[in-house]
């Protein structure tokens, strides 16, 4: 069979086999021997790869009963995987193979082909990776983002509930604040009545005492004036804390302040007491420019304190200041001193050392280092037990409202031509300072005058665009200003902001009340006032009362009905008060300020509304001391109602320019 | 509202789509259509899921062309092209899909050296990474040295080792033992393919998988991540 040259037959790929039924090999050529390594004998399934016998058995059945071609197989020869094409055709009953391996690197080239292929879906698939990681870190970078917009959220939210909680802390102080108001008050109400009445037997104006009652009597006075000094202390402390105290500065000399306490306090020494009251000299040129009302209660209370803890020896007065105006006011007592331990506890309230054998409402220490921080100051003491106490007020000479006053005052002698000069009587320096800033940022130049007196002064030296008018300073003289501006035909058409403390409208009604008296009414302050209230000689003068508390018109009613001028009508509720001044037409009207249902606001407006009862003058009394707010009224020469609570906000300005603008003043001249 | 709950929401007949998908892929594979597979894929992974689009159209049609070589319906070559096909089409499934959490464990998958059949083992390696492994597939017949030194460098979890003809069986056996040679803590091999799956147990592995589920859940029961 082998027709061909050698060469030929070497480069052969061919080969030939038969097999029996049982497929194994009865023949084999040279070829079949050398490439696929078989021999007769051997089974030719034995060749194929693991998982193809199927395959080669196929080929080997249907080879037995018909040709069959391309038929391929997957061998494994020697370990190696081979590829090869069989044709088969039956041969007796046999079957004979004729099979073509495919060349190597035919295979090979496939192979490289498929691991290229791999190749390049790893890379694709690692660039898919990378895009994968990517895409993670971007939902992580989200994630991320979230989270912290969830706890930003968080945040906010942890704020919110700060704030509310703050608020409601806000809110309790305010309350116990209104609370101590309140039941202060309500104190104030009986103590007045026994203060009175208890006067009333004293005076022994409904016959005489015995000696042993008028002892009593005098006690009853005494407890109830220190219980009266205690509500009073309570009151000052809750007010201080409401934040509610105004600094009202002006400049002495601390001799000054030293004499006038000295005139104060000796009294309070008892007759034959062994401990000397010193004031030591003051040089003249030691002033202070502070309020001075403020800086006298600390010293008095302090003197008193001093008094109060020494048995014997001396309280002594002094006062020091240095070149950078920090002044130090001591009180050094010889008296029983106090503990280190005890040192820092007198100054909360309601605290006494020792035996608390003298009169004190435990308030007066409390109250005077609250003051001193008002003062920009603090109160200080240095003492041991037994060797006496030492009490020392340091404050700055000036208070830093008034240097920033100064300052503010100092810019308003500049006459800016640019802006519209706004002239504004404020007593408060903080409120000025605000008046100042939003002011001067809505293109005004602000003139302060923190007296009516200050404003007439002002008011000679520069024509202002308008007016901003404190209504609570100096009360009377405001509205006298006021109404001195309206007549005058030079400065009428001025506008007038008249601002009040309050943002309630009820409030800030025209209340044409005259005065307001603080009870418990003064007898003497009584009578003088109602003679100032002329009436023809031989008529009586008409008083009318309208106050629900018994007693108060009670004690009333006894200081008036020994002058027999005086004809008293009595009112116990606001509907009956005003009835019976349609009726009688009184001369004057005291008014309670707060009646069980009405306020004084309601029966002022409804005298007021009446033309009848419209001129009676009313003077409002009342046992509660009145919120600047309350004592609030308003002319009808008004332009507008600032309210204060807004003045630190933007608001402010904006309303303080609408009414500017409905005035017809505007920012800046230019505009104008 | 009553229409509503009487329509039925959910696939017609999944298997149907996906047998039905299988036919139309199987096609395009044979024609050598490699656009016209892939799009097939892209179009209906959205529908059919990763999992099934792996198992039941690209694994399926894959043992289909094994079946028509075997009745000698197609050549090797084909075979060849057809593969290749595949390989791309997961990897597109595989970009496309969305993996699970990541689980912290780094898998090693390799075939072992002389081993050409890539395609089980990449299988095996996409879906232990969308169930969240973390996985380096080093591809077909990796020398038993490179395998060394990249469980050195990477210091895998769990090493899988496919091999699918027996002649590669001894190489298998080989990387098995000069693994456990390493020094450090034993490191949890499975082994698979078919040449495993027909052979004697290997030696010294932690377990042999039929599948690709079945190599999922014996990778978490050996890193104790639960099933």
């Amino acid at each position: 069979m082998s027709a061909l040259p050698d060469d030929l037959e070497r480069a052969s790929r061919e080969l030939r086999l038969t097999c029996d039924a049982g497929g194994v090999c009865t023949w084999a050529d040279a070829r079949a021997a050398q490439l696929l390594g078989i021999a007769p004998g051997t089974a030719f399934k034995a060749l194929a790869s693991p998982g193809t016998e199927e395959k080669v058995q196929q080929l080997l059945t249907r080879g037995r009963t018909q040709p069959v071609h391309g038929w391929e197989l997957s061998l494994v020869v020697k370990g190696t995987p081979v590829t090869a094409l069989f044709a088969a055709a039956p041969h007796g009953d046999e079957v004979a193979l004729l099979g073509s391996i495919v060349h190597e690197e035919h295979a090979q080239a496939l192979q490289q082909v498929e691991s290229a292929m791999s190749e390049m879906v790893g890379l694709n698939r690692q660039i898919a990776r990378q895009q994968k990681e990517l895409e993670r870190k971007h939902g992580e970078v989200l994630r991320l983002n979230q989270d912290l917009e969830d706890s930003f959220r968080a945040v906010k939210a942890m704020h919110a509930e700060l704030e509310d909680r703050a608020d409601a802390l806000r809110r309790s102080v305010d309350v116990r604040g209104r609370v101590v108001a309140n039941v202060s008050h309500e104190f104030r109400t009986p103590l007045h009545a026994i203060l009175g009445l208890s006067q009333l037997l004293l005076d022994q104006s409904d016959g005489p005492l015995m000696p042993e009652q008028r002892k009593q009597v005098g006690f009853i006075r005494a407890g109830a004036e220190q219980l009266s000094q205690m509500v009073n202390d309570l009151l000052d402390l809750s007010k201080i804390e409401a934040g509610k105290v105004m600094i009202r500065s002006e400049k002495f000399g601390v001799g000054d302040l030293f004499s006038a306490l000295r005139g104060m306090l000796t009294p309070l020494q008892k007759p034959g007491s062994q401990v000397k009251l010193i004031f030591e000299e003051v040089p003249e040129s030691l002033t202070l420019e502070t309020d001075r009302a403020k800086t006298s209660q600390v010293m008095r209370n302090l003197i008193a304190n001093s008094l109060k803890f020494t048995e014997a020896g001396e309280v002594r007065v002094s006062a020091a200041q240095d070149a950078a105006g920090v002044t130090r006011l001591t009180v050094k007592d010889t008296g029983v001193g106090i503990a280190p331990a005890d040192q820092q506890r007198i100054f909360e309230e309601f605290e006494q050392i020792g035996h608390a054998r003298d009169q004190g409402t435990g308030l007066g220490l409390a109250i005077s280092r609250r003051l001193a921080a008002l003062l920009d100051g603090k109160l200080e003491l240095t003492s041991e037990l037994g060797a006496g106490a030492s009490f020392t007020l340091t404050l700055p000479r000036i208070h830093p409202e008034v240097k920033e006053m100064h300052e503010v005052t100092q810019r308003s002698q500049v006459l800016d031509p640019a802006r519209q000069p706004v002239l504004v009587v404020e007593d408060d320096r903080k409120t000025m300072f605000v008046y100042e800033r939003y002011l001067s940022l809505g293109g005004f130049q602000v003139i302060p005058a923190r007296t009516v007196e200050e404003a007439r002064e002002a008011m000679k030296r520069v024509r202002p665009a308008a007016i901003l008018l404190d209504i609570m300073l100096e009360r009377e003289s405001t509205w006298a200003f006021l109404a001195e501006l309206k007549k005058d035909p030079a400065t009428i058409d001025i506008p007038v902001l008249v601002v009040t403390i309050t943002n309630k409208a009820q409030k800030a009604r025209a209340l044409g009340a005259d005065e307001f008296w603080l009870k418990p009414i003064d007898k003497d302050r009584l009578l003088k006032k109602l003679h100032a209230i002329a009436t023809p000689p031989g008529m009586y003068t008409r008083i009318l009362v309208i106050d629900d508390d018994e007693r108060a018109r009670y004690v009333l009613r006894k200081h008036l009905e020994a002058e027999s001028e005086f004809k008293l009508f009595e009112a116990s509720s606001g509907p009956e008060g005003v009835t019976m001044a349609n009726q009688h037409l009184p001369n004057v009207i005291f008014l309670d300020f707060l009646l069980r249902d009405q306020t004084a606001f309601d029966v002022l407006d409804e005298l007021k509304a009446n033309p009848r009862t419209r001129g009676i003058p009313v003077i409002i009394n009342t046992a509660q001391d009145l919120d600047e707010d309350q004592i609030a009224r308003l002319g009808e020469v008004t332009e507008s109602i600032v309210s204060k609570e807004h003045l630190s906000r933007e608001l402010a300005i904006n309303r303080i320019r609408d009414a500017l603008d409905r005035a017809g003043v505007k920012a800046h001249r230019s505009d104008a | 509202m009553k229409d509503l709950d009487t329509l039925d929401m959910s696939p017609q007949n999944p298997d149907g789509a996906a047998s039905a998908l299988r036919a139309r892929y199987l096609a395009a594979q044979l024609k050598g259509d490699r656009r016209e597979a892939l799009r097939l894929i892209a179009d209906e992974a959205g529908a059919l899921g990763a999992e099934a689009m792996q198992l039941e159209v690209i694994q399926e049609a894959q043992r289909e062309i094994g079946r028509l070589w075997e009745q000698n319906r197609i050549t090797i070559a084909q075979e060849h092209m057809a593969t290749a096909i595949s390989q791309l089409a997961l990897a597109q499934v595989y970009r496309d899909a969305t993996a699970a959490p990541g689980n912290g464990k780094l898998v090693l998958v390799a075939c072992v050296q002389g081993e050409q059949h890539a395609f089980p083992a990449q299988l095996v390696a996409d879906r232990l990474e969308l169930a969240g492994f973390d996985v380096r597939f080093l591809g077909a017949d990796v020398p038993t040295s490179g395998l060394l030194e990249m469980i050195g460098q990477l210091e895998p979890d769990l090493l899988a080792l496919s091999c699918a003809m027996p002649f590669h069986l001894p190489s298998l056996r080989d990387a098995v033992r000069r693994v456990r040679a390493l020094p450090g803590p034993r490191l949890p091999i499975l082994v698979g393919g078919n040449a495993v799956l027909t052979s004697s147990p290997v030696d010294e592995v932690d377990g042999t998988g039929r599948d690709s589920n079945e190599m999922i859940t014996l990778s978490r029961r050996l890193l104790g991540l639960g099933s």
